[in-house]
């Protein structure tokens, strides 16, 4: 192994990051996994003072509003529907109760590792109707599209989806001067290419395009400072191993013929129009709003929580009146404290305070 | 936003490729990638291969930094 | 289903069949002297200081690679006397059988508690059995209760940490969680790992022939290396300075971590102990575990310090150091 050698590489970036004497900015790492893995690695302690980072709206589960979780809850309680999930949004707070309530009360509440997890469970239990909770981002979206296609292909009748997924180009439009350079978020970049992160540059918004390891991102955030002493809008894709110019059309047909854009509310950004994702193709089948007639939640959030302004990077996690107070991991309030990935949740769990 | 694991590909059967990472094996879709075979990495992320890799380990951000100092 | 060959409700009833079952199965793997068919034991115990446990057992499925409920019903409680520094000596048993259960799985999880009574060196001198109706309860929950003599001279506790001490742990962390987690096939991910589960009263008592200056020894069970270390650290009032890349953990564990997004520290150990001991007396005790049976991969992950009191903080891969995330409930995979 190289392991020597990558050691001394993984010095330089430090040593660019560590030694950084250029004028102060604000990085946005837009993706929640940068930022668990930024904390989990210890990295903020080493970036000299006037570099700073926010932590973005990248969690699906932080900017899943709660109205999302009382259809989810609904379907488990009111219709007797298996509701299939990741395990990120189990403990998430609805309106009145999270899904781990709704499993205490009665409701199935299955976790999945995959979606096709989700549509072979409903292949294997033909008697039980089954929902699966579709949220993320350009990553995570393909992935629930191909369990559609294997429910449409084994004709299998009980298996739909309750849809909440997001595309990430108008939330970078929202978020236009929160940051001097955005992380991108690699996995995204790794089905959408890097197209749109180019004409970003060229409307003058910097970034990188950032993997996940300790080399990839302290790789990433050393070029993001170099690049930043130069003085002129720049894009780099910092994640060549895994993120292409052209990045995976398969991926990008198949969610094009099984969904379409629609507005979609972010928790704390708010309406972004076309910024979510339905369901396209036979929707009384596969929409499991249509299916199920679910009505219209008034998701409550709770007034004191900021994780809107967290998200956007206006205040710190450290702002927020009921931060470590009312709010924390074990009896989260805002969605940013629920996610292991979240803003807040990471601030609690890993910052030296 | 979305945890993904490098895995190499130690088998392969309609559509579907078992993935090794330091010995922990699932049954992954391969659908979205072409061509895929047995040697090959691949990330993976919430049961599907999204991007095959080049590699396992970091060569090419290394590069890239060297290129740039 | 056939009716013979399973557990059904007159076996609890108290009547011949009870009495059948508990010759068949209980008697005949758990004969020792001290188990008699009176109410209850009789046991003559010199003077001194004696700790004292129990613990109750469920865990799903019954059986997995590396043990079964009937194994961890006897490591749990001997393991928890063993931290007190005790030698374990007796151990009694009561089993809450589902309606259905098959006999002869029980009969295996008899025996399993038998031979590793046997090897750790305790009787099992009283039980009681129980039949609940189907769907009651999960296959079988078993509650053990234990006691054992504490040598003179030896006072371990959670709050005896103090700065300069240092953080070993027996072996590689997480296996049995590991396992857990891939028995219950919920996750379609296979790997190699076995349970660690293993009795640990021969290692304690390897630590303290070594010196019986031994501060803290915990089981590192249900919430893993990562709540001990915790719980130690509120309750000596101390820091504890964790090394990410000393803490021992399987390649397959961690590849099954990386896969569902969990942390090694938080998965459960049923055969690990961490074990707090004066910088000067470490490298002995270390010495000592790596000749033993089950402790071969012992290592030494961290030091008490005075700073933070309360908390845990890891030197992380790059040399930078980070708060390791509070313990928090459930272990729930992610994907994001």
């Amino acid at each position: 192994m190289s392991g020597k050698e990558n050691g001394k590489k993984e010095n330089k970036a430090r040593e660019i990051i560590e030694n950084y004497d250029g004028p102060g900015l604000r990085i946005m790492e837009v993706c929640g996994t940068h930022t668990h893995e930024i904390f989990r690695l210890g990295i903020r302690q080493i970036l000299p003072p006037q570099v700073e980072l926010i932590s973005g709206p990248g969690c699906p589960v932080c900017v899943t509003p709660a109205d999302f979780i009382d259809e989810a809850v609904w379907l488990a309680l009111e219709k007797g529907v298996t509701v299939c999930t990741f395990g990120d949004l189990v403990r998430v707070p609805g309106s009145k109760m999270s899904l781990a309530g709704a499993r205490a009360e009665g409701g199935k509440v299955q976790i999945v590792y995959s979606p096709l997890d989700a549509c072979q469970y409903a292949a294997d239990h033909p008697e039980e109707e089954v929902v699966f909770l579709s949220v993320g981002f350009e990553t995570t979206t393909p992935a629930a599209c191909l369990s559609l296609q294997e429910a449409d292909r084994q004709g299998i009748t009980n298996y739909s989806v309750l849809t909440a997924n997001k595309t990430m180009p108008r939330a970078y439009e929202a978020l236009r001067g929160s940051a001097d350079v955005f992380l991108y978020p690699g996995h995204v970049n790794a089905i959408t290419g890097t197209a749109l992160c180019k004409s970003l540059a060229e409307e003058g918004i910097s970034g990188v395009v950032a993997g996940f390891t300790a080399k990839e991102l302290l790789a990433a955030l050393a070029i993001a400072l170099k690049k930043y002493q130069e003085g002129k809008p720049f894009f780099v894709n910092a994640y060549p191993r895994v993120v292409s110019e052209e990045g995976s059309p398969g991926a990008m047909k198949l969610v094009d013929e099984w969904m379409e854009a629609c507005d979609s509310e972010w928790r704390g950004l708010g309406l972004i129009p076309g910024s979510g994702l339905k369901i396209k193709k036979d929707p009384e089948r596969y929409d499991a709003r249509v299916r199920y007639g679910v009505p219209k939640m008034e998701g409550r959030s709770n007034p004191a929580c900021r994780c809107g302004e967290v998200l956007q990077g206006k205040c710190l996690p450290t702002d927020c009146p009921i931060f470590g107070k009312a709010c924390n991991p074990l009896h989260p309030v805002g969605a940013c404290m629920v996610s292991g990935e979240g803003a807040c949740s990471a601030y609690y769990q890993y910052a030296l305070r | 936003m979305c945890v993904g694991l490098p895995a190499r590909v130690v088998n392969m059967k309609d559509g579907k490729a078992v993935v090794d990472a330091s010995g922990a094996k699932r049954e992954i879709s391969a659908d979205l990638i072409e061509n895929l075979e047995p040697g090959d990495y691949v990330m993976v992320h919430a049961g599907i291969a999204i991007a095959k890799i080049t590699s396992d380990d970091e060569e090419e951000t290394d590069e890239l930094l060297e290129d740039l100092l | 289903m056939e009716e013979k060959g399973r557990v059904t409700l007159a076996h609890g009833a108290g009547g011949k069949q009870t009495s059948e079952l508990i010759d068949r199965v209980f008697k005949e793997y758990f004969a020792n002297p001290d188990l008699t068919g009176d109410d209850a034991a009789v046991l003559g115990l010199a003077g001194g200081r004696y700790a004292f446990s129990t613990d109750g057992f469920i865990v799903s499925p019954a059986s997995f690679p590396g043990g079964n409920i009937g194994k961890l019903s006897i490591c749990g409680t001997v393991n928890d006397l063993a931290c007190m520094g005790a030698k374990p000596l007796y151990i009694t048993c009561a089993f809450v059988i589902e309606e259905g259960f098959p006999m002869e799985e029980l009969e295996q999880i008899a025996a399993s508690m038998a031979v590793t009574a046997k090897e750790a060196g305790v009787r099992i001198v009283a039980g009681d059995t129980k039949v609940a109706g189907k769907g009651q309860v999960d296959g079988v929950f078993i509650t053990t209760s234990g006691i054992g003599l504490i040598p003179e001279g030896v006072e371990t506790s959670g709050s005896k940490a103090v700065p300069g001490d240092l953080v070993l742990v027996t072996g590689d962390i997480g296996r049995h969680g590991c396992t857990i987690l891939l028995a219950r096939e919920d996750f379609g991910i296979e790997a190699d790992v076995t349970s660690d589960c293993a009795p640990l009263a021969g290692a304690v008592k390897a630590m303290l022939d070594v010196t019986d200056q031994i501060h803290v020894i915990r089981d590192a069970t249900r919430g893993g290396v990562g709540t001990v270390l915790y719980e130690i650290a509120e309750q000596s009032e101390v820091g504890v300075s964790l090394d990410a890349e000393a803490v021992p953990v399987r390649e397959d564990v961690k590849g099954v971590c990386g896969m569902l997004g969990l942390e090694p520290l938080y998965l459960a150990c049923e055969g690990r102990l961490v074990v707090i001991v004066p910088e000067e007396h470490a490298q002995a005790v270390l010495a000592a575990l790596r000749e033993g049976k089950y402790t071969g991969s012992a290592a030494v992950i961290g030091r008490i310090t005075d700073e933070m009191p309360g908390r845990v903080i890891m030197t992380t891969e790059i040399g930078a150091k980070t708060l390791l995330p509070p313990p928090r409930g459930e272990l729930l995979p992610r994907i994001c």
